[in-house]
């Protein structure tokens, strides 16, 4: 379906289809496919975690100050894995506190929501940071062999987690444990694990998308990954990946990724103009609707055999 | 249940009521003044929207659901309210159409849930986008004002010096209480939060309730946006912005299980004030605001944490 709709407005006009605006797509799209790759393994285990807007703002001040040349002026290869590093703890505590502390996780990362975008004004001082050296924004920007940096690690992670999700043990468990908590429990799989790998892996992802992406940006405000995190569920859901855990592909979502992407450039590109794009959130809402209820529709005359 | 022994239920409840009174006296210490009535009315003008939201929230999470589109029905409620009083200019017209906005909304997404079995969160995760949407798209960022001083008077107008919304809460709130606890459609709530499998096949009316309750999540939306509008003298498509997260926070401090099942209303009362005054106090203390946010996020953890772990493993068996 997902395809079909893709094609479709696609169609529309031939421009749409030009190298330069199908590039300025994936760039765009590269740090949603990049964060719904590790929120997928979260909802797979019937999980969820929608603090990744406000880490990816927190990991975003983090570098800024770090290696930016009017602050710390560190070496970018420290400052980059130290951001790797603050992504993937934070997602290593939100697991700690779920699987550990037995937080539903929809406490913890709504917590983590407010509490994350605090620290990240309270850190930044209410001021905006600019300076990023040169060569990181000129990287990110022409990227190597002229494709931008962002596409290049969303290929990686794309692939990746494919792999691990289709030829690795631990792949498999995770999709054990989601579409059966007591039959992975009592062939042995430790959930705790499991659980904290999926967190502690979203946040990482979380952070790598914010040094790829971020650095195009001329500056870095408090304000940055607003409602990211409910484009990342909503792309993830749109994209098949049952809410209740152990079913989805990861094929699904990243067509999903790419179809959320595509609504307000082709919304510019019907000639609707300013009126049309503010639209888009009530287009994106009527995807999810669309999505879930055809799958809904689908799944009764499948099965008539209801797991609820 | 059980049956072997009795626990006592209230004591979330108490547990809060002390961390509020420890509040107000550290508060009081600090800034003297801070717990006068005059200063504490003054200061609660923003509450009440939250207040009024809380208690549909309360009786949707003890249910098993939960409803994120409560912030954008307003926007949308915000931009019906605001057209048909620039067609009609009749403000009772208006406020009737901003009602029926909130509860077709309501419905639209109570239908949604309880006829195709679709998670709420998913439902209104759609919705949640999607009356935002349309209410920016129908408004085209435009905003509607002018509607008088009698209608201000909806949320600054006091009687015996408390304002209107807070009886208007007052009211919502002992009503709600009382459904929960003393009717049968009230206890129908927790057995369907419970299990609703087991409530459907006793013969609870799941779905129709289910309806019902996002359906009155809705109106209240609509109440909450005229509130809103009637303080702010402006309807805009960005009204209640975020007020969704603020009203799940209070309610799930005030000990409402997110799993449904177990909560009060005067749990979500005493949550919301608590979020309130930590807001008031560290805002006045410290002077930030970065810092407010911080602490009601690790509230939030904490209260569940906190009772997670004072609780037995027992409840680690609900798969």
């Amino acid at each position: 379906m997902v395809v079909a709709v893709a094609s479709f407005v696609g169609a529309f006009d031939s421009n749409f289809w030009a190298v330069g605006n199908l590039r300025d797509l994936l760039v765009r799209s590269a740090p949603t496919a990049i964060v719904a790759c590790g929120l997928m393994l979260v909802i797979v285990t019937a999980e969820i975690d929608i603090s990744v807007g406000s880490l990816m703002a927190l990991t975003a001040a983090a570098m800024g100050i770090m290696i930016s040349e009017n602050q710390w002026a560190l070496s970018m290869w420290v400052g980059i894995p130290a951001t790797l590093l603050l992504g993937t703890s934070i997602g290593l505590t939100t697991g700690l506190l779920v699987t550990v502390g037995r937080v539903p996780s929809i406490i913890v990362t709504l917590g983590l929501l407010t509490a994350l975008r605090g620290a990240t004004t309270l850190l930044m001082g209410g001021q905006n940071i600019d300076g990023l050296p040169a060569s990181l924004s000129q990287i990110t920007k022409q990227g190597i062999v002229g494709v931008p940096l962002s596409i290049w690690v969303a290929g990686l992670v794309i692939t990746s987690t494919a792999f691990l999700i289709a030829w690795t043990p631990l792949g498999r468990r995770i999709f054990a444990l989601g579409s059966s908590r007591y039959a992975a429990h009592m062939s042995g799989l430790s959930e705790r694990r499991l659980k904290l790998f999926v967190f502690a892996y979203t946040g990482f992802l979380t952070a790598l998308a914010t040094i790829v992406d971020v650095p195009r940006l001329p500056k870095i405000e408090s304000g940055i990954g607003m409602e990211f995190e409910l484009l990342v569920v909503t792309c993830v859901v749109v994209g098949g990946v049952s809410i209740t855990g152990g079913k989805g592909t990861l094929r699904g979502v990243i067509l999903a990724v790419i179809l959320m992407t595509m609504i307000r450039p082709v919304l510019t590109f019907m000639e609707i103009g300013e009126e049309g794009e503010k639209w888009t959130k009530a287009i994106q809402g009527a995807f999810i609707a669309v999505a879930v209820i055809g799958d809904s529709l689908l799944r009764s005359t499948k099965n008539t055999e209801s797991l609820e | 249940m059980t049956g072997q022994r009795i626990e006592f239920r209230w004591w979330h409840e108490v547990v809060l009521l002390g961390l509020l009174v420890a509040l107000l006296l550290i508060a009081e210490s600090r800034i003297p003044g801070f717990v006068s009535f005059r200063s504490q009315l003054f200061l609660s003008r923003h509450l009440w929207e939250f207040a009024i939201l809380a208690t549909a929230m309360t009786l949707i999470i003890i249910s098993g659901g939960i409803d994120l589109s409560v912030g954008s029905a307003m926007g949308l409620c915000a931009v019906a309210f605001g057209i048909c009083f620039q067609f009609s200019g009749s403000l009772s017209i208006s406020a009737i159409v901003c009602l029926l906005t909130g509860l077709l909304g309501g419905l639209f997404n109570g239908v949604l849930i309880a006829h195709f079995r679709l998670h709420p969160l998913i439902v209104t995760l759609a919705t949640f986008a999607a009356f935002r949407g349309i209410a920016e798209g129908i408004s085209q960022g435009q905003s509607y004002s002018q509607f008088g001083d009698a209608f201000s008077q909806l949320a600054r107008g006091t009687w015996f010096s408390v304002p209107i919304p807070g009886f208007i809460f007052a009211f919502l709130a002992c009503s709600s209480a009382l459904l929960l606890a003393k009717t049968p459609p009230g206890r129908f709530l927790y057995a369907i939060g419970h299990n609703p499998q087991a409530a459907r096949f006793s013969g609870v009316p799941v779905g129709r309730i289910r309806v019902g309750l996002y359906a009155w999540s809705g109106l209240l939306a609509g109440l909450a946006t005229l509130i809103y509008v009637s303080r702010f003298d402006t309807a805009k498509a960005d009204a209640g912005k975020g007020f969704e997260l603020d009203v799940i926070t209070a309610v799930v401090v005030g000990g409402t299980s997110i799993f449904g099942g177990r909560g009060t209303i005067i749990g979500t009362t005493l949550g919301l004030l608590l979020i309130h005054e930590t807001r008031l106090f560290v805002g006045r203390y410290w002077r930030t605001d970065e810092l407010k946010s911080i602490v009601v996020g690790l509230l939030l953890i904490a209260s569940v944490l906190i009772y997670r772990l004072l609780t037995k493993r027992d409840e680690v068996s609900k798969l």
